[in-house]
């Protein structure tokens, strides 16, 4: 569903990322690993046309975005969460919610999407009133997921949803990110904490200094010998039987 | 107690005349990190349309305010595409650099030219002056300056217009949001070039009647705009960036200050007293009696 | 060109030989011009170079650091002023023949001082907010001379006692040696630490505090830097004039055409402000002498500002250096 090919990105006199291919299929949950720096930021930034892109395609549904200026993305049902927790911090929980559906215009369901996603982050019904900037650092990773989520999109996009959180909250997070699947809702997670990440995902790729070094099914790669030594300080895991 | 009544009245007024235009420079600035050198200019512009029209073309007072509208409008959205929209999406310091030289320029060439037209077709001595047609009310045993009271009205007016409009539109919270966020407003499917574009719409309008209304208390001469510029950012200074409550409450220090000491000092003390405000206030709270670093 | 679009000094190394070879070429020109020359062309030059000056001075605070002093004639007509108003007061009659050179020197010396007591206030702010406030220091200088008329001649201006004029070829040459030193102390900052700290403030302040600079200390000293000359420009100038207002000295000129002469010729290069100066008189002199133009110059000045800001806002040396380099 969303191909990017031979993504090249260099900005300043940086180049960053070199050749990267990967995909995310309807309804799949796909993480995009790797260590600090290694550019999965950058690549999350670059589909969206946040940072120029230097070469490379990216295509939702066929449809190539990269010529469309950022804004447009939303429209074309794509949503991202970026990383630092991203809202309007003198503006209610609630008009922080009704701005996440802004590009779909006036919409008579308001009342029941907003309430969709009290339901799945309780928290935020209780504080519906209260300045987003007030809110505590895992309050606020909701209320930044709920706003990516309330327009329904496509895919949604994390970007180190669980930075600077608390594990318990974490926890929480993952499991409603999980809970994206069932409802058809495509992941793409860009995590730092790859264990967790690999774990959940259905396919995994590895970035290493913006380049893809590895792919494949999350488990199978949580299974891998290199990964487990470079990422995980684990030794090999013990053959099955 | 006449005078008092007379300078609360004048201060107050003149106080909403700085938090209008210091609110609308506070919106451009916080949406499109653009400072526009030149935003003072237009107050002059509009006082000088109105003068125009009014007094040398003499056509009527709802005439003038429905041009001036008009003008204003097609006038924002022209200095925004041509100036502000080629610096939109760079880096900070490129913008910087950028909307100096493109704004400073073009408050030094225009308000030249403004300056040298007049005096060539008009009146040598450029000036620009309105005179509102009700001089003085009574009202309750207290006789009060008719143009004042309109001007203090006209304000109360534009800003509660202003209010709503960000508060209950769409529109109006994509500015707010866009002022507090830029990317995420991008993430949700905000334009930033028809943000921009509004912004300097309503904001350039909004001056421009500020000047007409200046207009009516005291006479400007075509060389004032930078200098309304730096009352604007006085105001702002006071009460913190994109905030409609610290806008209120910075004009309506100023206009209070600059109408007191008129009184007390002089009038040629009146329009340096924003100065030692600026200062003061840089020394001793630079994140400004409300709140919110600028700069 | 780095990141945010700001010109890199420290990638050039500037004032190599050639560089040197020119300018000396050129001095000694200019050291030679009033034997053949008109007065005209002299005192057209003369101005060019207390304009060179201003416009050098510009550029440490501009260039070098990034922050955009839009109140560069405040320091200029302030001196002139001073200078001028020490020497009417009759104070310094019993100095005999030395002065006018005590009235500079009081002048350039309390205008530096004033110029360190703004830093304070000033530099709570940074970007457009601190060129705006420059600009604020120019404009409450003007109140204050406009206000005391007893003292500074309010809206009349000053006339200097004739005793006390200097003459056109000593102001010529007082001005071709303050232009000498100022590039000199410009290209002296350039190569020293001075300069890599101020580089540093320009490229990061935060990181340029966490490597130990003081960075209050390091804007303050590039006001400091950028004010003294120009002061001791205004004061030459002033003796120069026999006659300043606030219009001739603290006029929007003084501010507008150094920062048009830096970011025409090239922010944070020496060369630059020199070039775009040369440039920019030369515009100067076509139009006033040549175009007969009926509008003011100002309006033509302001076009070219906005136009560089819009097309090169580099400046032609990093526009063509950059060039070379990719």
């Amino acid at each position: 569903m969303l191909e990017v090919a031979g993504l090249d990105v260099a900005y300043g006199g940086l180049h960053v990322l070199w050749n990267v291919s990967f995909s995310v299929g309807r309804g799949e949950l796909v993480a995009l690993v790797g260590p600090n720096g290694a550019g999965k930021s950058t690549t999350l930034r670059a589909i969206f046309g946040l940072v120029p892109v230097r070469a490379g395609a990216v295509t939702l549904q066929g449809v190539p975005l990269l010529p469309e200026p950022p804004y447009t993305r939303i429209r074309h049902g794509l949503s991202l969460v970026p990383e630092g927790r991203r809202f309007f911090p003198q503006m209610s929980v609630e008009e922080n919610l009704e701005l996440g559906c802004f590009a779909l215009g006036a919409r008579d369901g308001l009342r029941r999407e907003l309430d969709r996603v009290y339901a799945v982050f309780p928290p935020l019904a209780d504080r519906r009133r209260q300045a987003a900037g007030t809110l505590s650092g895992g309050q606020q990773q909701m209320l930044a997921i709920g706003m990516g989520l309330i327009s329904h999109p496509l895919l949604l996009a994390l970007d180190e949803p669980s930075l600077g959180l608390a594990p318990m909250v974490v926890d929480h997070l993952y499991e409603v990110v999980a809970g994206l699947k069932r409802e058809g809702i495509a992941v793409l997670l860009v995590e730092q904490q790859i264990y967790a990440a690999l774990d959940l995902a259905d396919r995994a790729y590895i970035l290493e200094t913006g380049r893809i070094r590895r792919e494949g099914p999350g488990r199978a790669l949580l299974a891998d010998p290199y990964i487990r030594s470079t990422y995980l300080g684990l030794t090999p895991a013990p053959p099955p039987g | 107690m006449q005078t008092a009544l007379d300078l609360a009245l004048g201060g107050i007024s003149l106080g909403g005349i700085y938090a209008l235009t210091a609110f609308a420079l506070s919106m451009a600035l916080a949406t499109t990190h653009v400072l526009n050198v030149a935003h003072g200019n237009f107050i002059v512009f509009g006082a000088a349309l109105a003068t125009f029209l009014l007094n040398v073309l003499k056509l009527g007072g709802t005439a003038t305010a429905a041009a001036v509208v008009v003008c204003f409008a097609a006038a924002g959205l022209l200095f925004e595409r041509a100036f502000v929209r080629p610096l939109l999406g760079k880096t900070p310091g490129q913008i910087l650099i950028g909307s100096i030289l493109i704004t400073f320029g073009f408050a030094v060439a225009s308000e030249a030219l403004l300056g040298y037209t007049w005096a060539r077709r008009v009146d040598p001595q450029p000036s620009f002056s309105l005179t509102f047609p009700l001089a003085r009310l009574t009202v309750g045993g207290a006789v009060l300056s008719g143009t004042r009271l309109f001007v203090l009205l006209a304000t109360t007016a534009l800003i509660a217009a202003l209010h709503l409009f960000l508060t209950r539109t769409a529109l109006g919270k994509a500015i707010r949001a866009m002022a507090q966020n830029y990317e995420a407003a991008v993430i949700l499917g905000m334009n930033p070039r028809r943000i921009s574009a509004t912004v300097y719409l309503i904001g350039i309008t909004a001056t421009a009647a500020a000047g007409v209304l200046l207009a009516l208390a005291s006479p400007l001469d075509p060389y004032e705009g930078t200098r309304l510029t730096l009352v604007a950012l006085t105001v702002i200074i006071i009460g913190g960036v994109g905030s409609l409550p610290g806008a209120l409450i910075g004009g309506a220090v100023l206009g209070v200050a600059e109408v007191l000491t008129s009184f007390y000092a002089g009038g040629v003390w009146g329009p340096v007293v924003y100065l030692v405000v600026f200062f003061a206030v840089l020394l001793v709270r630079p994140q400004g009696l409300m709140g919110g670093r600028a700069g | 060109m780095s990141d945010d679009g700001r010109p890199r000094t420290g990638d050039r190394r500037q004032g190599g030989w050639t560089g040197l070879g020119v300018a000396g070429g050129l001095a000694l020109a200019c050291a030679l011009l009033p034997l053949a020359g008109t007065r005209d062309l002299i005192t057209a030059v003369f101005f060019t170079f207390l304009f060179l000056v201003l416009a050098l001075n510009f550029d440490i605070l501009g260039g070098f650091m990034g922050y955009m002093n839009l109140g560069q004639g405040a320091y200029f007509g302030l001196a002139a002023y001073l200078a001028a108003l020490l020497l009417n007061s009759g104070r310094l009659n019993r100095l005999g023949a030395a002065d006018r050179p005590a009235a500079v020197a009081v002048a350039v010396a309390i205008t530096t001082a004033v110029a360190f007591g703004f830093a304070y206030p000033l530099f709570r702010l940074s970007g457009a907010y601190f060129a705006m406030a420059t600009f604020g220091v120019v404009l409450l200088i003007r109140h204050l001379i406009l206000n005391f008329p007893d003292v500074t001649g309010g809206s009349y201006g000053v006339y200097v006692n004739p005793r006390h004029y200097l003459g056109l070829y000593p102001a010529y040459y007082l001005g071709l040696g303050l232009l000498c030193a100022s590039a000199a102390l410009t290209l002296a900052i350039a190569r020293s630490k001075i300069g890599l700290a101020f580089n540093a403030v320009r490229e990061s302040e935060p990181t340029a505090a966490a490597i130990g600079i003081d960075l209050f200390r390091a804007k303050r000293l590039a006001l400091v830097l950028g004010a003294a000359p120009s002061a001791l420009a205004g004061a030459i100038f002033a003796l120069q004039a026999g006659y300043i207002d606030v219009d001739a000295a603290l006029g929007v000129d003084k501010t507008l055409l150094p920062v048009i002469m830096a970011l025409l010729g090239g922010s944070g290069l020496v060369a630059g402000p020199l070039l775009g100066g040369a440039i920019m008189r030369a515009i100067d002199i076509l139009l006033k002498n040549y175009l007969r133009l009926a509008f003011p110059a100002l309006v033509i000045y302001g076009a070219i500002l906005m136009g560089i800001g819009l097309l090169m806002p580099q400046g032609i040396l990093n526009f063509f250096g950059d060039r070379r380099r990719t």
